[in-house]
C-alpha cells in the first residue's frame, strides 16, 4: 500500500513557497470551512476555493491519484454524514422516503429528507475542501522547512519535533501495515477477502497488535537515534534551512487573501438572498 | 582538577544490571587510546550492545539499570551527564538503518546532530561536505534516505554522527543487516575514518572475518564478562576459547590453523600478517606446504548437500515471468525469468539488493501476481489463486517474524494458522506438538512469545509457517541477527522438511557459508534477471561473472581456488570439505 501523503521533492513554486505562507493557505482554508453554509447555493464558494487548492495541486506535480485517494478515505465519512443528516436533519419537509415513524421535535427521524440530504452534501464539501490543503502542505513541505517555519512563529521545540516525529510516523504506520497484512496473509488470514462484518468482528487484532508492538519499538528506537544526535540539548538549535520571505511569498499570500475575501463576500450576499 | 589520561575510555571493573534485575555486564574492565579501534565479539546476549548502550549513554537514560564501577568516555562519565551532552563526544550507530534516519534528505540528516549542538551554520555546511566526501555520499544531498540501499542508508547514518564530530564512535552491529554491496560498503568506509580520523572506535560484529585489518584491540565477552582480551593475533591464537564462548574464528585462521595442526606446528602470525591476510595468502601458504610434502591433498569428502533426483515433478516453475512495480516510469523487478525447480530440491537464491529476489519469492507465494508470463505449482497457474490459500502450497517464511506475531502464547500462534486454513481440534494439536518439536520449541507452549529471544521468535515462525504443511517452504535471511551458535538453526530445520517430508526448499541469502553448506543448486540473480543456475559448485566456480555482481564466494571456496591446480576436487566449497581434504602425507 502506498503511502498517500508522503513529502515528495519536486522543482515546482508550491515547493519553493515558504511553509508559513502554505500554513497561511491552511488556515483560510478553516477559517472558510466554518463559516455557515447549510444550502446549495453555497456551493460556488465552495468550489471556488477547493479549485484553488486542486489547481494547487496540480502545480505541485502532485498525481491525481493522491488526491483520489483522498476522497476514497474520506468517502466513508461523506455517506455516513449524508445518510444522518438526511434522516435527522430538522428543517426539512421534502421526504424522500419513509422507512419508520419517529418524531423528534418537529421533525421524523425515519424519513430520509431531501434538504436534510443536501445540507450532509455541503458538509461533506466543506470537509473535502478543509482536507485537500493538509496534504497539500505536507506534500511539498520537508519536515526541515516545517521545522524552520513553526519555529519563527515561536512554536517550542519540542512541539515541532512531535509533530514532524509524527509526520515521520504517519508514513511508517502505512508501510508496517502493508508488512503486516501480507505476513498475515502468508498464514492464510486475507482480511481483504472478509465480509465488513467479519473485518470488525475479528480481523483487525491479528494487524493491530503486532503493529502496535512494533510502532511501541519504533517510538523507542526513534527516542535513541533524536537523544544521541543532541535532540534536548538546551538552547536554539542552529537554523541550517534558511528560509527567505521573497516577493513571491508576498504575492501568494495576497492572492490566496483575495480569493478568500471573494468567497466571504460572495457566501455572506448568498445568506443575506436566503433570509 | 582532573587528571588527563592517555585512554580516550576507561571502564573499571564495571557490572552493570537492568531494571529487570539482569546482569548484562559483569566486572568490565577496557582501556582504549585514541584512535584505537576495539572490536567486540561474542554471542548474542553477550553484552555487546549493553557495553554500546554503556559508552553512549543510552543507559541509563534511555533504559534503565543500576552500575558499579567507573566509565570514562573522551574523559566524562555517561551516566552523570544527559544524553545530549555524551552526544559531542560520543557518537553511536546501530545495526538498523531504517530506525536511525528520519529526515526528508540526506543533508537534513547529516545535519540535525551538529544544528541541535548549536554548531555555525558555516561550520555544519563545511562538516557535511567533508562527511560526504569521506563517505562517498557526493551527489545525494537532496535524496531521500529512505530511498536509498542499505549500504547507503547506514554510511548517511554514519555521517549523521559523524557531522558531530565525536572523540569516540561506537558502531553496534554496523553491517549485520546489510547486503555483501552494503557491507562492504560500510566496512570501506570505516576503514577510511580509521585511516584518516583520529578517532576512537568500539565495534562489535559477528562477522571475525571482516575486522582482521581493522581491530587494533579485540575482546571477548561471554554472559556479560570479559573471557579474553588483546590483540587480534593474540586473541586468534585461542581457537578453543572463542569456540567455548560462541565466536567463530575467522575463517581463513581456521584454514590456517588447522594446516598448522597437520604439519605440527602452532600457528604464529604477527599482526601485520593478520591484517594482511587473504584468501590469496591463505591458499599459497597451504600451496608452499604441499609443495614441500608437510601436507597432502587428499579425496574423501564429509556428505554434503545431495542432490535431488532429476525425474522428480516441477515443484516451482516461472515461465516468462515480468513483473512491474506501478510508477512513473514502472520498475521492472522481474524480466522474463524463467525456472523450474523440483520436489525435494534445496535451492539458494543469492543476489544484491534490487536484483529482483524478494519479488520472486512474493510472486511464488502470489503476494504479487506477474505483469506477465506465469508461475505454476505442482503445475498449476496460481494466478486466480487467493494469497491466503497459497500459505498451504507455499509457505514464505520472513525475515522479520514480529510482523505476524500477536497472540499471548506461542500455542495460541500456531493454532492461529491452522484454523485459518481449517484445520482444528485433535488434528491442530497433534500438529501443534509435532511442529514444536521439530523447531525445538516444544517446552515453550505456554510462553508470550516476545518474552522468547529473537531467534526462538523466527523458529516460532517456521513452525508456525510449517504447521501449514507446504509443499515449499521459503526461507529469507534465515541468519539475519544470528550468532556462531544459532547461525544455521534455521537452515537446519528447512533440510529436514525436506529430508523428512521430501519437500522444496528455497533460501534467499547473503550468507556464502549457509548456501554451501545446504543448497545444492544456486540461483544468482542481478536486475531483474537470473544471471546464473546451477550446482552450486558449478556456480561458485564462476568466479568472474559473480565479482560483477559483487558477489564472492565462500571464503573456504577461494582459497579452494587456489589449490585445484594440485589436485584439490574443484567441488570443494565448504569449510568442512577444504579441512577434510587436507591430511598429514601417509
Amino acid at each position: 500500500m502506498q503511502v498517500p501523503f508522503k513529502y515528495t521533492y519536486h522543482d515546482t513554486f508550491v515547493h519553493r513557497l515558504h511553509p508559513l505562507v502554505k500554513l497561511f493557505h491552511m488556515m483560510l482554508t478553516l477559517l472558510l470551512v466554518i463559516a455557515p453554509m447549510y444550502s446549495f447555493r453555497f456551493l460556488p464558494v465552495l468550489l471556488a476555493w477547493l479549485a484553488l487548492s486542486v489547481a494547487l495541486w496540480f502545480f505541485a506535480h502532485i498525481e491525481i491519484s493522491r488526491f483520489a485517494t483522498l476522497i476514497k478515505l474520506l468517502l466513508g465519512t461523506f455517506v455516513f454524514l449524508i445518510v444522518i443528516q438526511g434522516f435527522t436533519y430538522r428543517f426539512g419537509s421534502t421526504v424522500i422516503i419513509t422507512l419508520f415513524h419517529w418524531g423528534y421535535g418537529n421533525t421524523n427521524l425515519g424519513a430520509l429528507k431531501l434538504e436534510g440530504v443536501v445540507f450532509g452534501m455541503i458538509l461533506s464539501l466543506r470537509m473535502l475542501t478543509a482536507a485537500a490543503s493538509l496534504p497539500l502542505f505536507v506534500m511539498t513541505t520537508s519536515s526541515a522547512e516545517l521545522m524552520t517555519g513553526l519555529r519563527r512563529l515561536r512554536v517550542p521545540k519540542v512541539v515541532t519535533v512531535m509533530i514532524v516525529g509524527a509526520l515521520s510516523f504517519t508514513t511508517l504506520i502505512f508501510e508496517m501495515w502493508a508488512y503486516i497484512l501480507d505476513a498475515q496473509k502468508l498464514r492464510g488470514f486475507d482480511i481483504s477477502r472478509m465480509n465488513i462484518v467479519t473485518r470488525l468482528r475479528k480481523a483487525y487484532v491479528p494487524i493491530v497488535t503486532p503493529l502496535v508492538l512494533l510502532l511501541f519499538r519504533r517510538a523507542n528506537d526513534f527516542q535513541i537515534a533524536l537523544e544521541t544526535r543532541g535532540f534536548g540539548a538546551p538552547g536554539n538549535p542552529t537554523e541550517v534551512e534558511q528560509l527567505v520571505f521573497t516577493l513571491k511569498d508576498a504575492v501568494a499570500v495576497l492572492f490566496f487573501l483575495a480569493v478568500w475575501v471573494l468567497c466571504q463576500a460572495l457566501r455572506i450576499r448568498i445568506a443575506a438572498s436566503l433570509v | 582538577m582532573r587528571r588527563m589520561s592517555e585512554y580516550e575510555i576507561e571502564l573499571d571493573d564495571v557490572t552493570f544490571t537492568y531494571a529487570d534485575e539482569t546482569t548484562a555486564l559483569a566486572n568490565i574492565s577496557l582501556r582504549a587510546r585514541t584512535g584505537e579501534c576495539v572490536a567486540v565479539l561474542g554471542a548474542n546476549g553477550a553484552g555487546k550492545s549493553t557495553l554500546c548502550f554503556l559508552l553512549s549513554g543510552i543507559v541509563p537514560h534511555i533504559f534503565g539499570g543500576g552500575r558499579s564501577g567507573t566509565v570514562s568516555v573522551a574523559g566524562h562519565d555517561p551516566w552523570n551527564n544527559p544524553l545530549h551532552t555524551t552526544a559531542r563526544v560520543c557518537g553511536v550507530m546501530l545495526q538498523d538503518p531504517e530506525v536511525q534516519l528520519f529526515n526528508p534528505n540526506v543533508f537534513t540528516e547529516m545535519a540535525f546532530g551538529p544544528s541541535n549542538l548549536q554548531v555555525e551554520r558555516e561550520e555544519i555546511i563545511h562538516r557535511i561536505g567533508e562527511s560526504l566526501a569521506l563517505l562517498h555520499l557526493e551527489g545525494m544531498e537532496k535524496r531521500n534516505p529512505r530511498d536509498l540501499s542499505g549500504g547507503q542508508k547506514q554510511r548517511v547514518a554514519l555521517g549523521a554522527v559523524l557531522t558531530m564530530r565525536p572523540r569516540v564512535l561506537v558502531l553496534d552491529e554496523p553491517t549485520s543487516q546489510l547486503d555483501p554491496i552494503g557491507r562492504w560498503e560500510v566496512a570501506e568506509a570505516i576503514r577510511r575514518l580509521k585511516s584518516t580520523q583520529q578517532m576512537t572506535i568500539v565495534l562489535t560484529t559477528h562477522e571475525t572475518d571482516d575486522i582482521l585489518d581493522l581491530a587494533d584491540q579485540v575482546i571477548i565477552l561471554d554472559r556479560g564478562r570479559i573471557v579474553l582480551a588483546g590483540s587480534p593475533a593474540q586473541v586468534f591464537s585461542q581457537p578453543e576459547v572463542l569456540a567455548a564462548s560462541g565466536v567463530r574464528l575467522p575463517i581463513l585462521l581456521d584454514i590456517l590453523h588447522n594446516a598448522n595442526r597437520l604439519v605440527g606446528k602452532p600457528l604464529a602470525l604477527t599482526e601485520q600478517q593478520l591484517r594482511q591476510l587473504d584468501a590469496t595468502r591463505v591458499g599459497d601458504e597451504i600451496n608452499t606446504m604441499i609443495s614441500r610434502g608437510q601436507i597432502e591433498v587428499r579425496s574423501e569428502r564429509t556428505p554434503g548437500p545431495v542432490e535431488s533426483e532429476t525425474n522428480r515433478d516441477f515443484a516451482l516453475e516461472a515461465d516468462h515471468l515480468t513483473y512491474e512495480y506501478p510508477g512513473n516510469p514502472p520498475v521492472v523487478a522481474l524480466r522474463d525469468i524463467n525456472l523450474s525447480i523440483r520436489q525435494g530440491e534445496i535451492v539458494g537464491i543469492i543476489g544484491q539488493n534490487g536484483s529482483g529476489k524478494s519479488t520472486l519469492v512474493k510472486s511464488f507465494v502470489g503476494l504479487l501476481r506477474p505483469t506477465r508470463g506465469e508461475v505454476r505449482v505442482n503445475g498449476q497457474d496460481i494466478s486466480r489463486v487467493p494469497v491466503g490459500q497459497m500459505s498451504q502450497r507455499v509457505g514464505l517464511v520472513l525475515q522479520n517474524p514480529d510482523y505476524q506475531l500477536f497472540t499471548s502464547s506461542t500455542r495460541e500462534e500456531i493454532l492461529f494458522g491452522l484454523t485459518n486454513i481449517g484445520v482444528t481440534g485433535s488434528a491442530a494439536e497433534e500438529k501443534l506438538h509435532e511442529v514444536l518439536q521439530w523447531v525445538g520449541l516444544e517446552q515453550e507452549l505456554e510462553t508470550f512469545p516476545f518474552r522468547m529471544s529473537f531467534g526462538d521468535r523466527r523458529k516460532l515462525a517456521v513452525a508456525a509457517t510449517v504447521a501449514l504443511d507446504p509443499q515449499v517452504l521459503i526461507l529469507d535471511e534465515p541468519t539475519t541477527a544470528q550468532d556462531h551458535r544459532g547461525r544455521y538453526q534455521i537452515a537446519e530445520i528447512g533440510r529436514r522438511f525436506r529430508d523428512e517430508k521430501g519437500r522444496t526448499v528455497l533460501m534467499i541469502t547473503h550468507d556464502m557459508d549457509l548456501i554451501a553448506r545446504y543448497a545444492e543448486r544456486l540461483i544468482v540473480m542481478w536486475d531483474g534477471q537470473v544471471l546464473l543456475d546451477g550446482p552450486t559448485a558449478e556456480v561458485f566456480r564462476q568466479v568472474e561473472v559473480l565479482e560483477r555482481t559483487f558477489l564472492h564466494p565462500p571464503i573456504a571456496a577461494q582459497v579452494a581456488h587456489r589449490l585445484h591446480p594440485l589436485g584439490l576436487s574443484s567441488d570443494v566449497i565448504r569449510l568442512e570439505d577444504l579441512l577434510c581434504a587436507l591430511g598429514s602425507p601417509v
